[in-house]
């Protein structure tokens, strides 16, 4: 058959190619009989609306964050626990864990969507126009972070405004200062050069920010044992690989920005001391799976 | 199929917005992927969540706010200080206002919308061909978005993942160069068909004319400062810009009553609420072409034919200029950017912000080009001239516009020399 | 009767668009105003948004009513006026059945029967459907996707009171150009 497959990041990101490969292998792998075609840079609309095309079954695939999926299952809001991951290798072995994987399985029933496997971007980390050096210079910030319940809940006990903004608008609201800080991955603050604007980067490695494969459950429950079992493998094995690469290529980007006249300090879970209690106990109430993916965590150290 | 319904429909009169979603809905049943159609009243929804559109009916509001406070009638005072003497001068001041209008205006349609209802009259009262009136007018509306504050930059940038204040810098100086291509056509149509006379100004006047347009020169003021200091984003800044018209109108000593106000509220809401349905229309529409892949199968025959960054451009700039002639500037933006800008900076190593502002003005251009020209349809209805009629008189600015397009993607330097 | 109904409804339909416009600008101002004192507001630009969306769809069927949508008379300018006369009652015609068409996609898309069916059990509903239409969070508002959704059923409802009153009334098209 023909798939289409849909993802918000650009042509040249670890995403795009990724999904990409899949499309190849599962090419090759099917002699021809399925072909995958990837629509990259949000062509087919934004993540909301990919995951609505999902649903009704004119989209067959994605790759999507795994913020967008929490917002319809909050359950999954755990794999944003504060300092989850000590490093982005721990983070590596929180998503390969069983524990995970059993996390996507009410995904249909609860979203008409069949999660496959899980990727990687790299972790959160703070760029801040003001000097950080304490989590208390955060509070009365106002702070860009993506839309979602977990990331916006975090901000807030910090007692930070967080402002969403959709990625096209940070460089400008960081430079003319309608926002005073951002949360942002190594990647995207190296790439895009948030740095320029803002010359303190705070390494706090807070939080992990998964990519999950995605299936139509319509297009699935039409779909032959054989190809299912074909397209899991595939799609798993491809999304697995971005872990491998942002593992290596997160220490460069660091390394990248380190070279730069910037202010960059690093901090751990002491730094935002009550902050991480007071956001499970909020969580445990919204995510059941929440002591057990801090279990896995606490199993892979 | 698909084409004969949408060639049949559009030459019929069905409204233009009815014609793509006719268009798409045939082409979703020829292509055999009826389940589109289940998320099509989706489809048609999401099309329009879009934070960038909030531009239009805020620079409509503006737009609509000057002119109840009398600062159309003003900014025409003032062009008249300048160039209100020479032979033709009405046309002149047609052109300067217009100038002036578009460092306030975002969209073309709207400052087309609101000037031909103040020029053109004037113009055909003191004798001038009232084809040419409409067209002057009608080009006239073009620098609105290409000189700063522009929404069609906005989206532009927003898709292209560039700071918008940037890109209204790269609008600078090609909207001097378009308003001096429009200047040179006034001059050589004066030479050719002998204008009415001008009449300057007595020195009283003038000083008068001067000092009341000084309020409404704030408004740019507003606009650009709200945007260097951080106080409003550019959609942000439209809805500044309304509230200061607003308050000018306010202490002009008009009287704002709830009903005026009512009826300025409804016909912002009537005029936008045309503009924005046909985007959500073309939206459906291009989502549709999006999902059958058709973009990516004309980029790789496009690569195929050249290495040259010029000679890409000049392709782009003829299939834009078809891309325009059918779907509103708009629309084809979002609908072009994300498949020909990484072509553009991948393939050819052209400036984002250079590619940027020959797309936008050349989809702009497609306002005022047949079958489907927006911005004709309004400068006819504001003004009841005929379409053809306008046209008759138009054909020399769009090919100025067209050179001035040449020009622009021959030297990058034009769009990025004040970077 | 379905004329005067047709016109109290465009009427209704411009007057809440016309409140939407204002709201739109007062929500956007309200943005700018509390970002500026450090009180930024979660929920203002996807409310503004919709409002936006709302404001576009009333007032483009109430244009159906009015008869000024932007269309390419070119060609029907030149025609004969009995000709021209025909050829508008077509228009309505295609605009009446592109009405009953959007609202037989609203009804595709909300499934209201078989919602019913489900007593109005989101969760049964999902299972026996597919179709996740009820569950749909708004970003900011925490209010469902749903009620601003239901927009799309008005949408329907003017465009088939609008059109159907226009091909049973012999008013002519007005000319655009
Ligand atoms: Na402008
Ligand atoms: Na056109």
């Amino acid at each position: 058959a023909e798939f289409r497959l849909g993802l918000l990041t650009p042509p040249p990101h670890i995403w795009t190619k990724a999904a990409e490969a899949f499309a190849a292998d599962l090419n090759s792998a099917s002699d021809g009989a399925h072909s995958v075609q990837v629509f990259p840079a949000r062509q087919l609309g934004n993540e909301a609306q990919m995951m609505q095309q999902l649903q009704t079954g004119a989209l067959d695939m994605a790759f999507l964050t795994v913020a967008e999926v929490s917002n319809r299952v909050p359950d999954l809001g755990a794999f944003y626990a504060p300092y989850l991951a000590t490093d982005i290798d721990h983070a590596g072995r929180i998503l390969r864990s069983d524990t995970a994987r059993e996390m996507l399985k009410p995904l249909p029933a609860k979203a008409g969507v069949v999660g496959l496997g899980l990727g990687m971007a790299g972790l959160r980390q703070i760029v801040s126009r003001e000097e950080v050096t304490s989590a208390e210079d955060l509070s009365g910030l106002k702070l860009r972070i993506t839309p979602f319940a977990p990331i916006f809940d975090f901000y807030e006990e910090l007692g930070a405004a967080p402002t969403p903004m959709p990625l096209p608008s940070v460089y400008d609201a960081l430079a003319n200062g309608q926002v005073d800080a951002i949360d942002m991955d190594a990647e995207l603050i190296w790439v895009l050069k948030y740095h320029e604007h803002a010359k303190t980067i705070v390494q706090s490695d807070h939080m992990m920010f998964p990519v999950v494969g995605l299936v139509s459950a319509r297009v699935w429950k039409d779909l032959g044992e054989e190809d299912r079992a074909m397209i899991a493998e595939l799609m798993a094995r491809h999304l697995d690989s971005t872990i491998d690469t942002y593992a290596t290529k997160e220490p460069e980007w660091l390394d990248n920005l380190k070279a730069l006249d910037l202010t960059m300090t690093k901090a751990g879970p002491e730094f935002f001391a009550d902050v991480i209690a007071e956001w499970d106990s909020k969580w445990a109430a919204k995510s059941p799976s929440l002591p057990a993916i801090r279990a896995a965590a606490e199993a892979t150290r | 199929m698909t084409i004969a319904v949408f060639i049949l429909c559009m030459f019929c009169a069905v409204p233009v917005a009815f014609v793509l979603i006719l268009t798409a809905i045939t082409y979703v049943q020829a292509s055999g992927n009826a389940v589109l159609l289940d998320s099509f009243a989706q489809q048609l929804f999401s099309g329009l969540e879009n934070y960038g559109l909030l531009a239009i009916p805020l620079f409509m509001m503006t737009g609509e706010l000057m002119n109840e406070g009398g600062m159309t009638r003003r900014l025409v005072q003032a062009a008249r200080v300048f160039v209100g003497g020479f032979r033709g001068g009405l046309a002149y001041i047609n052109l300067l206002a217009n100038m002036f209008m578009a460092a306030i205006i975002g969209s073309a349609a709207s400052q087309i919308a609101v000037m031909s209802r103040a020029m053109v009259p004037e113009m055909k009262q003191e004798g001038y061909r009232p084809g040419f009136a409409a067209a002057t007018t009608a080009a006239g509306g073009l620098l609105a978005p290409v000189v700063p504050p522009s929404m069609m930059f906005v989206i532009y940038g927003v898709l292209a993942q560039l700071p918008i204040g940037d890109m209204f810098i790269a609008g600078i100086l090609p909207g001097l160069l378009l308003f001096g291509a429009f200047v040179i056509v006034i001059t050589l149509i004066g030479v050719a068909q002998g204008f009415p006379q001008g009449q300057w100004m007595s020195r009283s006047e003038a000083a008068q004319a001067l000092l009341g347009c000084l309020p409404a020169s704030l408004i740019p003021v507003t606009i650009i400062g709200g945007i260097l200091f951080g106080i409003a984003t550019p959609t942000e800044s439209a809805a500044v810009a309304s509230l200061a018209a607003f308050t000018m109108a306010w202490f002009s000593g008009q009287r704002l009553t709830l009903p005026r106000l009512f009826r300025l509220f409804r016909r912002t809401a009537v005029n936008s609420g045309m503009v924005v349905f046909m985007i959500a229309a073309a939206n459906v529409f291009g989502w549709v072409v999006v999902y059958e892949a058709l973009p990516q199968k004309l980029a790789a025959s496009i690569t195929a034919i050249t290495s040259d960054p010029f000679l890409f451009l000049l392709i782009v700039n003829a299939l834009l200029l078809f891309v325009g002639m059918l779907i509103d500037g708009i629309a084809a933006v979002i609908l072009v950017t994300p498949i020909l800008l990484p072509i553009a900076t991948g393939s050819y190593d052209i400036d984002p912000f250079q590619f940027g502002v020959v797309m936008c003005l050349n989809l702009v251009l497609g306002l005022l080009t047949p079958p489907v020209g927006v911005g004709l349809f309004i400068t006819s209805s504001m003004t009841g001239i005929r379409v053809a009629e306008i046209l008759s008189a138009l054909w020399p600015f769009l090919l100025s516009v067209a050179v001035v397009l040449v020009a622009l993607s021959y030297w990058p330097l034009l769009s990025t020399a004040l970077l | 009767m379905l004329q005067t109904f047709s016109r109290r409804w465009a009427r209704a339909e411009l007057a809440c668009a016309a409140a939407l416009a204002a709201a739109i600008t007062a929500l956007i101002l309200l943005n700018v105003l509390t970002r500026s004192v450090g009180f930024a507001l979660y929920w203002v630009d996807e409310l503004a948004v919709y409002a936006m969306i709302w404001m576009t769809l009333l007032a483009a069927s109430a244009a159906v009513h009015h008869k000024d949508a932007v269309a390419v008379t070119i060609a029907t300018d030149a025609l004969p006026q009995d000709a021209a006369r025909v050829l508008s009652r077509l228009v309505d015609a295609v605009i009446f059945a592109l009405a009953l068409l959007t609202a037989w996609f609203c009804w595709r898309w909300f499934l209201p029967l078989e919602f019913a069916r489900a007593g109005f059990d989101v969760e049964t509903f999902q299972g026996a459907t597919f179709n996740f239409i009820y569950s749909e969070p708004t970003n900011t508002l925490g209010l469902r996707k749903v009620w601003v959704w239901s927009i799309m059923w008005v949408f329907a409802f003017g465009l088939i009171l609008h059109s159907l009153s226009n091909l049973t009334t012999a008013t002519d098209r007005k000319g655009t150009s």
